[in-house]
C-alpha cells in the first residue's frame, strides 16, 4: 500500500503489503500483517543501520516473466532487490545479515502438494546461501499466522501470533 | 463485445493508477497524508447500484463527461458528511488570512463557497483517475467542466445519463478507497462508458479469445445462486434468520485479496473444490458470530476455552453444508458437477487464512475473480464473509460452455432484504 505525503513526527509503522519490499535507513518500523504461507525476509547491515523488509508470496522469480516489474513477489528476486537497494543507500554487502519469518502451511489441500509455505522457506534459504548472506534467526513453518515488525536500526524482528501476549517473540 | 483477463487486467491497472494520482493530488491540495486502499473492479447490475444509493445517507457527487479515448461519464460520489469534512480541511488549509470562516462546526450545509470547493475537490479526483487511465491506455481523454450533484437516491446522479446501466444490465465499476490519516475520505467512483466506446477498447486490449460480454450474466447468476444457498443453509442449521446482505463479483489482483480481510482474529472454514471450475472457498466469521453459531448448534452448555472440539466440529459441519449448497448453486447454473474437499478449520489472523490460497493460484495467474458474499442475521450476531476464488482458466472455459439461453430460463429469484444490524 502506497502512502502519499508525510505527516511530521508520525510514528506509524510503514506497512509492507504482499509482494512489496521497503528499504529504510532510519528508525522506521516496517510491518507486515497476517503472514500465512507468505514469508517475511528482513535484511540489515548492523554497522550502517540500513535494512529492509520484503513480504514475498512465491519462491521462484527467475522463471516468472513479471519478476522485473515485481521483484518483491518472489523470494529470490526480492532478496537480490533488497540487497541492491541497501547497497545503493550505503550498506556494506559483506556485513548484511538476514532474518526470516512466516511460511506456514495452514491447510492440507491436495492441490498444495508439499506445502506452499515450505517452498518459500526453501527458496529464501537457497538464495541467501548463494549470495553468502548469513541467516541469523528464523521463525518459520507451523500451521499458524504471524505478524512481523522489523526495525532496521536495531535489526530486531518482532514476530506476533494471534495468541495475544503469549505469542510475541523477538528475533 | 468480448472481454478477456488481459483486458480486465488493464482496467484494473487503470483503476489503481487513477486512484494513485487522485490520492497524490488530494494530498497536495489538503496537505494531509493519504493512501490508496483496496481497489476493485466490480460487476454490478443497475438495480444494485441504485440500491447502494438508497441507504438514506445524503450524498454529493461531481461528474464529468468524457470524450476521446473513453467516452461516457465519470462520477465521484462522497457521503455528504465526508465531503463537508474535506471542504473544511481545504478551507482551513487556505489559512487564517483567507476570506472564509473555517470554523469546523459552523459549516452545516453547502453554500456557494463550499459547493465550489467540493466541486473543485471532486474534479481534481476525477481528473486524477482520468489522467491515470489515459497513461495506462496511452491515449488522450477529454474532460468536460464538472457538475455538482446532491441527493439521497441514484436519480439525481445517474437518472439523466443514457450510459447508466438499466436495472438488469451489468456495469463495470471502478471502486477505490482513498484514506487519509485521521479523517475518513471514503468515496465511490463510477465510470459509465458508452457501449461502443467500451467495445472498441476491449477489442484493442484483448489478447486471447476471451468470453462474450453477455455471458457475464452467467457469473452473476452463479454469484446469486451460491449466496442464496448459503443463507438458506445457515438459517436451517442454526435457526438464526439470515439473509444475503452483499453480493459482489470482483476482479482484483491476487495481492489485494488478503488486504480486504479484517485485520483481526477470525474463525473460518476453508475448502478446495474440483470440477469445472476448480478453486478455493472460504467462510470467515468474526469471533462473536462464531460463538453465537456454536451456541445455536450445540444445545448443551459446553465448558470450553475458545473453540474446543465441540465448537470446532459444529463450525466445520456448518461450513461443510454451506459449501455444498454454494457449489451446488454454481453447478446448477453451469450444468456440471463440482466436488469439494473436507473442511479445514482455522482460528487465526484473517489474512493468514487467505494467503495460502492466493499463493497457490499465483503460480499461474496474477488476477482473480472473487465472488464476495456477506450473509447477515436480523438482530443477532451472524456475519459471514464468503470468498469463492475459482481458477481463472477453468472459469473462462466454464463460462464459454455456458448456454446463454439457459440462463434466461432460470428466473432471478434473489431478493435483498434490509438487515437491521444495530
Amino acid at each position: 500500500m502506497k502512502t502519499y505525503g508525510t505527516e511530521p513526527g508520525a510514528p506509524t509503522p510503514v506497512q509492507v503489503g504482499i509482494s512489496e519490499l521497503v528499504v529504510s535507513d532510519g528508525d522506521d518500523t516496517l510491518k507486515s500483517y497476517g503472514l500465512g504461507s507468505c514469508l517475511a525476509i528482513a535484511l540489515y547491515d548492523p554497522n550502517t543501520n540500513i535494512g529492509g523488509l520484503a513480504h514475498v508470496m512465491l519462491p521462484d522469480g527467475d522463471t516468472a516473466d513479471n519478476s522485473e516489474r515485481k521483484p518483491g513477489k518472489y523470494a529470490d528476486t526480492a532478496i537480490r532487490a533488497l540487497l541492491r537497494r541497501m547497497v545503493e543507500q550505503g550498506a556494506n554487502y559483506t556485513a548484511v545479515e538476514a532474518k526470516i519469518a512466516g511460511g506456514s502451511d495452514m491447510f492440507e489441500f491436495e492441490s498444495f502438494g508439499d506445502g506452499v509455505g515450505q517452498r518459500n522457506i526453501a527458496a529464501a534459504k537457497t538464495e541467501l546461501e548463494k549470495l553468502g548472506v548469513p541467516l541469523e534467526a528464523e521463525d518459520v513453518g507451523g500451521e499458524y499466522g504471524r505478524t512481523v515488525e522489523f526495525t532496521p536500526g536495531t535489526g530486531t524482528l518482532v514476530v506476533k501470533t494471534s495468541d495475544g501476549d503469549n505469542g510475541v517473540m523477538e528475533l | 463485445m468480448k472481454l478477456d483477463v488481459n483486458a480486465l487486467g488493464t482496467f484494473y491497472r487503470m483503476a489503481r493508477e487513477g486512484a494513485g494520482l487522485a490520492a497524490g493530488r488530494l494530498t497536495h491540495m489538503l496537505g494531509v497524508e493519504t493512501k490508496v486502499g483496496v481497489t476493485k473492479l466490480n460487476f454490478m447490475r443497475g438495480q444494485e447500484i441504485r440500491r447502494d444509493f438508497e441507504d438514506s445517507t445524503e450524498k454529493v457527487g461531481v461528474r464529468v463527461k468524457l470524450t476521446g479515448g473513453i467516452e461516457g461519464y465519470s462520477v465521484v460520489v462522497f457521503e455528504r458528511e465526508n465531503a463537508l469534512r474535506i471542504v473544511e480541511t481545504l478551507l482551513a488549509e487556505a489559512g487564517p488570512d483567507a476570506d472564509v470562516n473555517a470554523d469546523v462546526d459552523e459549516i452545516d450545509g453547502f453554500d456557494e463557497m463550499t459547493e465550489s470547493a467540493a466541486t473543485e475537490v471532486g474534479h481534481i479526483m476525477n481528473s486524477g483517475f482520468i489522467d491515470g487511465w489515459a497513461d495506462v491506455l496511452e491515449t488522450v481523454i477529454d474532460v468536460s467542466t464538472p457538475e455538482f450533484v446532491e441527493g439521497q437516491t441514484a436519480e439525481p446522479f445517474f437518472g439523466d445519463i443514457d450510459e447508466a446501466p438499466a436495472d438488469d444490465d451489468l456495469a463495470l465499476l471502478f471502486q477505490s478507497q482513498i484514506e487519509t490519516v485521521g479523517t475518513e475520505v471514503g468515496f465511490s467512483h463510477y465510470l459509465f462508458p458508452k457501449r461502443e466506446s467500451m467495445s472498441k477498447l476491449l477489442e484493442q486490449l484483448r489478447t486471447s479469445e476471451g468470453i462474450e460480454y453477455d455471458k457475464l450474466d452467467g457469473f452473476d447468476r452463479m454469484a446469486e445462486r451460491g449466496a442464496e444457498e448459503v443463507a438458506k443453509t445457515a438459517t436451517t442449521l442454526t435457526g438464526i434468520d439470515t439473509s444475503v446482505d452483499i453480493r459482489r463479483l470482483n476482479f482484483v489482483s491476487l495481492e489485494a485479496i488478503p488486504e480486504q480481510v479484517a485485520n483481526e482474529k477470525l474463525v473460518g472454514v476453508a475448502f478446495e473444490f474440483d470440477g469445472m471450475p476448480s478453486g478455493y472457498l472460504l467462510f470467515l466469521f468474526d469471533e462473536e458470530s462464531a460463538h453465537e453459531i456454536v451456541d445455536a448448534m450445540v444445545p448443551m452448555e459446553v465448558d470450553e476455552d475458545g473453540f474446543g472440539e465441540m465448537g470446532t466440529s459444529a463450525i466445520k459441519e456448518l461450513g461443510n453444508i454451506m459449501a455444498s449448497g454454494f457449489l451446488d448453486g454454481w453447478a446448477n447454473v453451469l450444468d456440471t458437477t463440482i466436488d469439494h474437499s473436507t473442511p479445514e478449520f482455522i482460528h487465526d489472523i484473517g489474512a493468514a487464512a487467505v494467503d495460502p490460497v492466493i499463493i497457490q493460484l499465483g503460480e499461474n495467474q496474477d488476477f482473480a475473480f472473487v465472488f464476495d458474499t456477506v450473509v447477515m442475521a436480523d438482530g443477532r450476531e451472524f456475519d459471514c464473509e464468503v470468498y469463492a476464488i475459482p481458477d481463472e482458466s477453468d472459469l473462462e472455459r466454464a463460462l464459454n460452455n455456458l448456454d446463454v439461453d439457459r440462463i434466461e430460463e432460470t428466473p432471478t429469484t434473489a431478493e435483498f432484504q434490509e438487515v437491521d444490524n444495530t
